[in-house]
């Protein structure tokens, strides 16, 4: 009998995270159902934005940016509400947990499966790009902004998700939860909900301290007003992190 | 020589349901031990504590020397895990099945190939390994998981009821196949067919309720039953009987 090592003591954590994040991603695409959502996600996504593009004529990608925040509350629970809950109904869980892996290899790896599918939807926008690109000169500083607003606002998503979907068998409560944290990460910073809420409460001040400290719309706008503020990049890829870190030790006290 | 399987008086609750009660026993290598007891009595929640899935209430349990609790990295790299309910990965194809289990216990290259072909071999899966799991018949998925099992070749492996779902011919190609195995390593397997794991063991295990009522080689059993003219069947049968009444 020759004996593997756990791969987490051979070779670092980097090699069984990726063991890991090829399955979940084949996983994916293993059924029509990745290339259906990713087509109508473009589809839905390159109407709205063209309908706009039509009306004002101008050469900046701003609303798609814009509709991709309210669509990713819904589209990204869709990735992530399987990543947990389909291994837990299906009992591939325990497979999965007797394996020679950390929990946070198994949590990163299908956490990096989810950002990479959202990675090739991003990239199914490029046309786009290119589109402005043969009508004129617009802003590509604001454009590359913009990506890495929508990548980091959607990897915080993701995390959110996975993390729910580690906390539920049932896919639909992870969906309806992960929509529900999301609903509540973008409309707590617009405006209109801090009114109502400032007024529901005056001497509270809910609805400011709200977008102050927890929305994600005000770190998100900066990116799409072209600001790359190290403090919003901090603040999304701290909360990802923490989410991330949540789901590993959810995994790992799961099996008591 | 150091057993390979060492539980040490363990217990485990659910809430207040003890589904096992103070058991121990120790298998050495080249052992092949029959588990066997009534649905319910607790084999399966003690299978799924030694692959650390669950953490026992109370007690200590050790694969190949190492502390299920303290280092459950290399228990998982030291075992060969087949769950009662042998759930798989349904849409991928068995060949990219046996890859990954085989990647993900840090096996790779030349060596990777070679285990899969092995087990392949052995567990006679060639005409389904570019078949998706889900289009696999249950007899089929069995030796799969069986396969997924052996790939990294563990010295301990943890057998939860394996025949289940195999037809008569199987479960004979099955028995040899895990005689044949049985060098260096040992095998721990749960049955609750007394004929079955007679077959195949050399020691049997009985659990009543949680609790280890017998834990005698099957010569020294048989013996004992042709002493008394009964048959292997009825004392173990009697032994359970016993163990409920003492309870």
């Amino acid at each position: 009998m020759t004996q593997a090592a756990p791969i987490a003591h051979r070779a670092g954590l980097v090699r069984g995270t990726l063991v890991v994040f090829r399955r979940e991603l084949a996983a994916f695409f293993d059924s029509a159902i990745a290339y259906v959502y990713l087509i109508a996600a473009l589809v839905l996504l390159a109407s709205l934005y063209m309908n706009e593009f039509f009306l004002t004529g101008r050469l900046d990608m701003t609303p798609l940016f814009d509709t991709l925040a309210p669509l990713s509350i819904f589209l990204l629970p869709a990735v992530t509400m399987r990543l947990w809950a389909e291994d837990k109904k299906s009992r591939t869980f325990e497979l999965y947990v007797t394996l020679p892996l950390r929990a946070g290899q198994l949590v990163v790896g299908k956490y990096l499966a989810a950002l990479a599918l959202y990675v090739i939807f991003l990239a199914g926008t490029l046309p786009i790009v290119a589109m402005l690109l043969s009508l004129g000169d617009p802003d590509l500083g604001l454009i590359a902004s913009g990506y890495l607003g929508a990548l980091l606002f959607g990897g915080l998503l993701l995390a959110i998700g996975t993390f729910l979907s580690g906390l539920t068998s049932d896919q639909i409560v992870a969906f309806v939860s992960s929509v529900a944290f999301g609903f509540a990460l973008v409309f707590t910073g617009d405006p209109r909900v801090v009114a109502v809420l400032d007024g529901m409460a005056p001497a509270l001040g809910a609805g400011t301290w709200l977008a102050d400290s927890v929305a994600a719309l005000p770190h998100y706008e900066n990116f799409l007003r072209g600001l790359v503020e190290l403090s919003s990049i901090v603040w999304f890829t701290g909360l990802t992190a923490a989410f991330l870190w949540l789901n590993t030790l959810v995994v790992a006290r799961v099996r008591t | 020589m150091s057993p390979m399987i060492r539980v040490q008086d363990v217990t485990r609750d659910f809430g207040s349901v003890r589904a096992v009660d103070s058991v121990s026993f120790e298998i050495g290598p080249g052992e092949i031990v029959g588990f066997l007891g009534p649905n319910g009595a607790g084999k399966s929640t003690l299978l799924k504590m030694l692959c650390t899935f669950l953490p026992p209430t109370s007690g200590e349990l050790a694969i190949a020397g190492h502390d299920v609790a303290r280092e459950p990295l290399a228990v998982r790299s030291k075992i060969g895990y087949l769950p009662e309910h042998n759930a798989l990965f349904e849409t991928m194809r068995v060949s990219k099945l046996l890859r990954f289990m085989g990647e993900a216990r840090g096996l790779g290259g030349a060596y990777l190939a070679e285990r899969t072909e092995w087990v392949a071999e052995a567990m006679t899966l060639q005409s389904v390994l570019q078949k998706r799991v889900s289009e696999c018949s249950k007899g089929f998925r069995q030796r799969i998981g069986l396969a997924c099992a052996l790939i990294h070749d563990p010295p301990v492996l943890l057998l939860d009821e394996p025949t289940h779902g195999l037809d008569p011919l199987q479960v004979v190609a099955f028995r040899d196949f895990v005689r044949g195995l049985a060098e260096g390593r040992a095998i721990l397997f749960s049955s609750h067919i007394l004929a079955e794991v007679a077959e195949i063991s050399d020691r049997l295990l009985v659990l009543q309720e949680g609790r280890l009522c017998l834990d005698e080689g099957l010569a020294s059993l048989q013996a004992r039953a042709a002493a008394e003219s009964s048959t292997l069947e009825t004392l173990v049968l009697r032994t359970v009987q016993d163990a409920r009444r003492t309870a």
